[in-house]
């Protein structure tokens, strides 16, 4: 169990250009577990996972937030996915110039886990079949004109090249049509288990038939205003977020 | 070839007795011209910021060029890394060596000489072939600017390479033009004519050691394309930090020539470097690519011109440049179209990128415009490193410098691309890569080159 690195975040509170987002979060997930953080637009739940992996845009204003005991606050976003943390990006950024290949290179050397040449490439090829993903991707510019599936499916083959402890996937289904998003789904359940906890935030309940995570969150106003298992998630498919919603702001979490 | 130490009593480059000397030892000809030119350069004031539009924003009151001394005696070692280069990027180029005292002038040009191919210094061309350099030499006026007419008065050695009509060379031609010394004059030259319907691919590389060594460089690069004739040719710029470098390159094409330019920019303490296509026959095109890194306190001006002087004349330029430390760059380029040029297509663009708040990059593209029915644009851009990207990368354990370097050379490689030539594509790459410190050695060519085996 002492191989177990949880994340723990503790009455987080965030802000962006001085606008408060997030307003005391609490929440644990343990490396072995799948969670999921629900919550409509705007409720926080993007902000949260750049905040974990350390975006300069994202000021912290209080509260706590470890990973493995480390005060992840007190590092920056390199330091960061060292210690095993990975985003999912929703909206990737393109950059022209380097190609899959290089910066998948760069983040293993980075990371420890630099592979010969050949090696690298034959693992590369695996995952990218596994994902479904063409050939020409890999000296493609990472990003660079990929459409929406295809910056989807870039992150998880980055995650399983990668392999880190807790995965944050952001809004990961979004865009997605149904044979895109069982692919991205089942590259994620192949990563998922005592070595690599996953907390997927969306808005949808559908990757959630797939995932079946252990705990599901969710999020209001920058606050968690509950949580529960998978059923909470399947109440939400059904009735939609507000009688959720409503029931919390009926009971003030005790500012 | 005299090992001569500088002292007292020695010739400066810029005394009236050097070309004197240089006139002895030409044929009528040229003697004449370089006396003319001489004169020329001596009626002429120096550029001045204040007073011409090409300098304003390059200052080159601090070069002391009465000081310096002819470069009689090139350091061999210097020599020798720049044919290690070469032997490394492409051994079946033939070499020419721009230097008076390290070995043969010439080597390993047999495949050349064997089609025809005349590949020698520029001063026995001028004595063996007075009518190829005469012609070859018709664009480059003696009064033009004070450094040409410097050039035309005093350069020496150089190197002359023609290729015949009808002749694809099968070697690339390389040349090096070495320097070394402290205050020291080098005045490089390389002239190629390529007759009718020919083609080869020139290497152009100038280079001296690291160090403080002050060094000045007047170079002239006559590049002359005749109908239906292909250059590839690819410009390297590595001298040393305290090198003032003043150079034109200028290509004349005749109908349907073709030129592709190549121009990496590495070195230098003060560039001010002409990139000229001249397109003067109908349908000929010139694509110009180039790159250019500073550093430290370098200043690096340069200027293009894409001169379109016939109808359906295409050209294309891209100038990338990144700037770091105090580093300033400056690029003006004009795209010019005669009226006879109608149906011209050019394009002239120039990306910057800014690494370092004291870091400085103007850029003037601009367009002429005298033909009805033509097609012309220009940009410019000049930015800091993406904050999205660099986060980026972090979150993927990538430490902050690295993906920096990372970023910077993914700026410079789609650039890469455009060298005209495998092997030296592979160069300029590797030589961004040790440019751009701190980047992990993790080419995808060299990675791909594993997966072949």
């Amino acid at each position: 169990m002492t191989d177990q690195a949880t994340l723990a975040v503790r009455d987080l509170r965030v802000e962006v250009e001085s606008k408060p987002i997030l307003r005391g979060v609490d929440l644990d997930v343990a490396q072995g577990e799948i969670h999921a953080l629900m919550g409509p637009n705007g409720s926080g739940k993007s902000t949260l996972a750049y905040t974990l992996m350390g975006h300069p845009k994202y000021v912290v204003t209080g509260g706590s937030a470890s990973f493995d005991g480390r005060d992840l606050l007190a590092l920056t976003p390199d330091e960061r996915a060292r210690l095993g943390l990975f985003l999912c990006f929703q909206y990737p950024t393109a950059i022209p110039g380097v190609t899959t290949v290089n910066f998948l290179r760069a983040a293993l050397r980075s990371l420890g886990k630099e592979m010969k040449a050949r090696e690298f490439l034959n693992r590369l090829k695996e995952e990218m079949d596994e994902l479904r993903i063409d050939e020409s991707f890999r000296s493609r510019y990472i990003n660079d004109g990929f459409s929406g599936g295809e910056k989807k499916r870039s992150e998880i083959l980055q995650l399983a090249m990668l392999r880190p402890r807790l995965a944050i996937l952001d809004e990961t289904d979004s865009g997605l049509d149904v044979d895109a998003l069982r692919t991205v789904a089942e590259g994620v359940m192949r990563l998922a288990g005592p070595d690599m906890g996953v907390l997927v935030i969306t808005h949808y309940p559908r990757i959630l038939e797939y995932l079946r995570p252990d705990a599901v969150h969710v999020l209001h106003q920058g606050r968690v205003v509950t949580s529960g298992g998978y059923e909470l998630a399947q109440r939400i498919e059904r009735d939609g977020y507000e009688p959720i919603i409503g029931t919390a702001v009926a009971e003030p979490a005790g500012v | 070839m005299t090992a001569a130490a500088a002292g007292a009593g020695e010739l400066t480059t810029l005394s009236p007795e050097i070309v004197r000397l240089r006139a002895e030892t030409s044929p009528d000809w040229l003697a004449q011209r370089r006396r003319a030119a001489w004169d020329a350069f001596e009626s002429m004031p120096w550029p001045s910021s204040q007073r011409d539009e090409d300098w304003r924003r390059t200052d080159i009151s601090g070069l002391r060029a009465e000081r310096f001394l002819p470069l009689d005696d090139v350091d061999g070692g210097m020599a020798a890394s720049m044919a290690q280069a070469w032997d490394s990027a492409e051994p079946n180029a033939a070499f020419a060596m721009d230097a008076p005292n390290v070995g043969p002038a010439v080597s390993d040009a047999d495949a050349l000489l064997a089609q025809g191919v005349i590949i020698t210094t520029l001063e026995e061309a001028a004595a063996l072939h007075p009518e190829l350099v005469q012609r070859a030499l018709a664009r480059v006026a003696i009064d033009e600017s004070k450094f040409i007419a410097l050039w035309n008065a005093l350069w020496r050695g150089g190197v002359f390479v023609y290729v015949p009509r009808g002749v694809e060379a099968l070697a690339p031609a390389w040349i090096a033009h070495p320097a070394s010394g402290d205050e020291r004059a080098v005045i490089p030259a390389t002239v190629v004519l390529l007759d009718d319907a020919s083609s080869l691919t020139v290497v152009d590389a100038y280079a001296s050691p690291p160090g403080p060594h002050e060094l000045f460089s007047d170079a002239v690069t006559m590049l002359n394309i005749g109908r239906d004739a292909q250059l590839d040719y690819i410009l390297l710029q590595q001298w040393g930090e305290r090198v003032w470098h003043v150079a034109t390159h200028r290509a004349t094409l005749e109908a349907n020539a073709r030129l592709h330019f190549f121009g990496a920019t590495l070195g230098s303490h003060v560039q001010k470097s002409y990139w000229e296509a001249l397109l003067d026959g109908a349908g000929s095109e010139a694509d110009i690519a180039g790159v250019c890194f500073a550093e430290h306190d370098q200043h690096i001006d340069h200027q293009s011109l894409q001169a379109h002087r016939a109808r359906d004349t295409r050209s294309d330029l891209l100038l990338k440049v990144a700037v770091r430390d105090k580093a300033r760059s400056v690029y003006s380029g004009l795209i010019d179209v005669a009226p006879e040029a109608v149906h011209a297509d050019g394009y002239v663009q120039n990306r910057n990128l800014l690494l370092s708040e004291g870091a400085k990059a103007d850029s003037v593209p601009r367009l002429e415009i005298k033909a009805n029915d033509v097609r012309c644009g220009h940009g410019a851009t000049a930015g800091h490193i993406d904050e999205e990207q660099r986060f980026y990368f972090q979150s993927r354990a990538v430490r902050r410098a690295d993906a920096d370097a990372l970023i910077v050379r993914g700026f410079l490689d789609d650039i890469v691309k455009r060298v005209p030539h495998p092997g030296v594509a592979k160069l300029v790459a590797s030589l961004l890569d040790a440019e751009v410190s701190g980047l992990p050695q993790i080419g995808l060519a060299e990675a791909e080159a594993q997966d072949e085996d």
